[in-house]
């Protein structure tokens, strides 16, 4: 029975593995094979997955949606522009800063752990106020938290540069950087989510009020996967920042809230592998459309891509996906060296509610 | 000057449109567990038919040149049609799905209809003038009252009550209550789901028309972004009001209204840009002291 | 003749059987108590005749007509009235508002008023209370309000569940007195699931016994009353239980 159990987390563990070799495998391939536009295009989806398996880290683990996400990258991206960029310039545009603050010139690694640092911060500061709420009033007052961001990053003139964009970010983000930080966030992820903690956290997905009758403190373990999962988003924040060169708060919108939740329902919600799956999915087709639509084989510069066909399209395939297939093109399994031999839950979709 | 008139009339015309848009969430809500966010598209698609369908800057009439009395009941009936499509087309195919997967595609559907607005009317906002003549300032107590808000006041009036009455008196209203309840149950009872669905749907698309108008007339301006704001105040309105609760909805709307004309008021000037982070601030605050709503019983079972 | 007809009905819960092949008749006019231990499918059973419950296999008809694969609400428009397990009354309606929920399927609009009135004859505390909030009723007063409600769409074919949960013995016997009533007076069918085989007896009618989904036996009701025959029923073979 040991020997069983222990085989199972065994294989738990190929997950990571399978993951990150398909993304090394596609940045290899794009390296050798591809373009420079292909490359960006590279760096950018594993940006997205840097994003996407942040949010899976939360909302896949404890079945709580939240729209919040986009302020914890807006919160990592500025924080490394501030530790980043060249005094001069934040002297000039950003006149506000502390002296501490506007003086620094951080290395590159070092402000992405301090942007995922911060991120984590305010979700441990966020997450402990909102989480006491359950469900979809949790959703709405996530909501509520990236109106406040967004405001804030809006209007905070001297520190954000307000609606003007911040510009003049190192760009040093290519497809190797983010494959890293890809593959860390997915091994994160996947030990959080065989954890304890990870473990007790799906159980009250399945069913709360079973899950807290047994003595589950749901609280905390939400809490402290909101605080894992804020740090990845925040360091997607700076690499995306790193990797366009130009920051607004409107970047870290309702624009990005709709993509990285797009990707997440359609590889599947339930599972690791479905995050992935969403991203590199959806990015394809995003990539497909834009070309169809430039006839030019340019990559998008920015994640809100101009015209609207690709919103709309990703859209009509969010729906379908979610009326014909709820439980994501991954079903919400994972992907594995092989199958234990365990009945497969209830996608949790499926659940009648009415 | 601001004398205490001016900030009661400004708090009502404000919560009173607040108010609006949180009953056209909450109706749906209560029927069927979805937290619909296309309601801010409604809002949206209702300005834009108001104009010719162009990307130029300048916005030219279409619908608008109607006459009050023709343009009102049609743009009631084109809000009520959005949303009823929108059922149709999307939310009936999901009767069985999570509340959670249905907030999502409604997110996914908002984002549709808001690109297809984009890619027709372009994204800059558009200046009209609808009605302007109401904008012109009467004098009541003391205070300098544009017409439109005592206007805005007395639709928000008129709205509540005409939809308790239907709510109260009619056979339709009787089966929505009953079903905002237990929809199982109702439909043991020989309720059709299909009917009382398309009717909260129908009823919230043309609370969302009526949005449109007042919003419109106030601000001059057509934006495709102009519903996601107020649906973000509607959803936090319904939320501490108790989710599926229509007074409280209602009675929420009024004070998120007052709340945010008083930080208007009384934030200091160097603060005030940052007004709604305060006002989310305080919703979130509200949520912690009561989880279940600030105007349900303390007994009432969470709805969710 | 055969007003209601199951035939083979299954109904599994995701991977869990709830029911296996179950299948039955009840006649026009015939009093049939369900009876069994928890877990024997026999909420599945009304749920699914009902509409209310998905069913993996099998058929249900009511009058020759084929009930499964109906909503809900057509099937109620058939004549099947239900009365639920917990009663689900619509705690924020009025008791007469309660009353006219299932009036929406009638044709007959005129006969709803003197229904009504009939209805506050057979349980006259409804009718002192009919414009209090229905949430504020007793669970007995419950009981009533959700079989007069049930009463209002003009059922030929009514489904109690458990009606005697939670309620004084004194409570059950006014209920079951007004269920007869009504039963001989209108030529209802009633289905009942009842806990109580003592009570079934006491009543009188027709007794299936149900364990681990499925049918396990029945009889006259009268003759399930000692305890032999219900032991034998409910723990004959040593088997395990199928969770509900």
């Amino acid at each position: 029975m040991m020997n069983k159990h222990a085989r199972t987390r065994l294989l738990a563990y190929s997950t990571p593995l399978i993951l990150s070799a398909i993304l090394l495998a596609l940045v290899v391939a794009v390296t050798l094979f591809g373009d420079k536009a292909l490359a960006r295009m590279a760096a950018e989806t594993l940006i997205r997955v840097v994003l996407v398996v942040g949010l899976w880290i939360f909302a896949g683990n404890s079945g709580v949606i939240s729209f919040g996400h986009a302020g914890y990258m807006a919160i990592g991206a500025y924080c490394s522009a501030w530790l980043t960029l060249k005094p001069q310039m934040k002297a000039l545009f950003l006149p506000d800063l502390p002296a501490w603050l506007a003086g620094a010139e951080w290395p590159m690694l070092p402000a992405a752990l301090a942007s995922g640092g911060l991120a984590a911060l305010v979700a441990l500061l966020s997450g402990a106020a909102i989480l006491r709420l359950t469900g979809i009033a949790a959703s709405i007052a996530s909501f509520a938290f990236l109106a406040i961001v967004n405001t804030v990053y809006s209007n905070w003139e001297g520190v954000t540069g307000a609606t003007s964009s911040v510009v003049g970010l190192e760009r040093y983000v290519d497809q190797w950087v983010a494959l890293a930080w890809a593959v860390a966030a997915i091994v994160v992820a996947n030990v959080y989510a065989n954890s304890g903690s990870g473990l007790a956290l799906r159980a009250t997905r399945e069913d709360e009020i079973a899950a807290r009758a047994s003595g589950i403190d749901m609280y905390r373990h939400r809490l402290l996967s909101l605080v894992i999962s804020g740090f990845f988003t925040g360091v997607s924040g700076a690499l995306l920042g790193h990797y366009i060169g130009v920051l607004n708060p409107d970047n870290f919108y309702l624009g990005i809230t709709f993509i990285s939740l797009a990707m997440l329902v359609v590889g599947g919600i339930g599972s690791l592998s479905g995050a992935v799956t969403g991203v590199l999915a959806l990015s394809i087709l995003i990539e497909l459309l834009v070309r169809g639509e430039q006839g030019v084989g340019i990559g998008a510069a920015t994640f809100a891509l101009p015209g609207g066909t690709q919103e709309i399209a990703i859209g009509v395939v969010m729906i379908l996906v979610l009326i014909l297939r709820p439980s994501g093109l991954t079903g919400g399994r994972e992907f594995r060296l092989a199958r234990p031999a365990w009945p497969k839950p209830a996608p949790r979709n499926q659940i009648k509610t009415n | 000057m601001t004398s205490l008139a001016q900030l009661f009339f400004d708090a009502a015309a404000l919560g009173g449109i607040y108010a609006m848009a949180a009953l056209g969430i909450a109706l749906i809500f209560g029927v069927m567990n979805l937290v619909n966010f296309a309601h801010g598209e409604y809002i949206a698609f209702c300005v834009f038919a108001l104009i010719v369908p162009s990307t130029d800057a300048a916005a030219v009439m279409f619908l608008g040149k109607a006459p009050a009395l023709l343009l009102i009941p049609l743009i009631l009936t084109i809000g009520a049609l959005v949303a009823m499509a929108s059922e149709y087309v999307v939310f009936r195919h999901m009767r069985k799905a999570s509340p959670v997967a249905m907030m999502i595609s409604s997110f996914a559907l908002g984002f549709i209809i808001q690109n297809a607005l984009l890619a027709v009317y372009g994204g800059r906002p558009k200046a009209i003038s609808l009605w302007p003549e109401l904008n012109t300032p009467i004098d009541i107590a003391g205070a300098s009252v544009p017409l439109l808000q005592l206007i805005v006041i007395l639709t928000t009036l008129a709205v509540v009550t005409g939809l308790a009455a239907l709510l109260r008196k009619t056979r339709i209203g009787l089966e929505m209550r009953a079903a905002a309840e237990n929809f199982t149950m109702a439909r043991l009872l020989g309720v059709r789901a299909n009917v009382v669905i398309t009717g909260a749907f129908a009823l919230s698309g043309a609370l969302a028309a009526a949005v449109a108008l007042i919003m419109v007339t106030q601000t001059g301006v057509a934006d495709v972004r102009m519903g996601g704001h107020i649906m973000l105040v509607a959803f936090i309105a319904t939320v501490i009001g108790g989710l599926g609760s229509l007074p409280g909805a209602v009675a929420a709307g009024f004070l998120i209204g007052a709340a945010s004309v008083l930080l208007q008021a009384f934030l200091p000037l160097d603060a005030r840009p940052f007004r709604d982070a305060f006002l989310y601030t305080l919703v979130i605050v509200s949520l912690l002291v009561r989880p279940q709503g600030l105007f349900v019983p303390n007994s009432a079972k969470p709805r969710v | 003749m055969s007003k209601l007809g199951v035939f083979d009905l299954s109904v599994r819960y995701g991977k869990v059987p709830a029911l296996n092949d179950v299948s039955l008749t009840v006649s026009e006019g015939e009093r049939v108590f369900i009876s069994g231990p928890n877990g024997a499918g026999k909420s599945s059973l009304l749920g699914a005749i009902c509409g209310s419950v998905a069913t993996s296999h099998g058929r249900i008809e009511m009058d020759g007509a084929l009930l499964t694969g109906r909503t809900p609400e057509s099937i109620a428009r058939l004549g099947l009235s239900m009365v639920p397990e917990g009663r689900d009354i619509f705690g924020s309606l009025t008791v007469q508002e309660n009353l006219c929920v299932g009036t929406g399927l009638r044709r007959d609009l005129d006969a709803v008023q003197s229904d009504i009135e009939e209805i506050y004859e057979a349980f006259p505390i409804l009718g002192d209370r009919r414009h209090a909030s229905a949430g504020a009723l007793s669970g007995g007063q419950q009981q009533m309000l959700a079989i007069g409600r049930a009463l209002m769409t003009n059922p030929k074919l009514m489904m109690v569940d458990e009606p005697s949960l939670g309620l004084a013995p004194k409570v059950v016997d006014q209920v079951y007195d007004t269920l007869i009533g009504l039963q001989e007076e209108r030529g209802l069918t009633l289905l009942i699931v009842e806990q109580s085989s003592l009570r079934a007896a006491r009543v009188g009618g027709r007794m299936i016994l149900m364990r681990g989904g499925a049918v396990v036996g029945g009889g006259d009701a009268a003759d399930f009353a000692d305890r032999e025959a219900l032991t034998e029923a409910y723990f004959g073979k040593p088997e395990t239980e199928a969770a509900q």
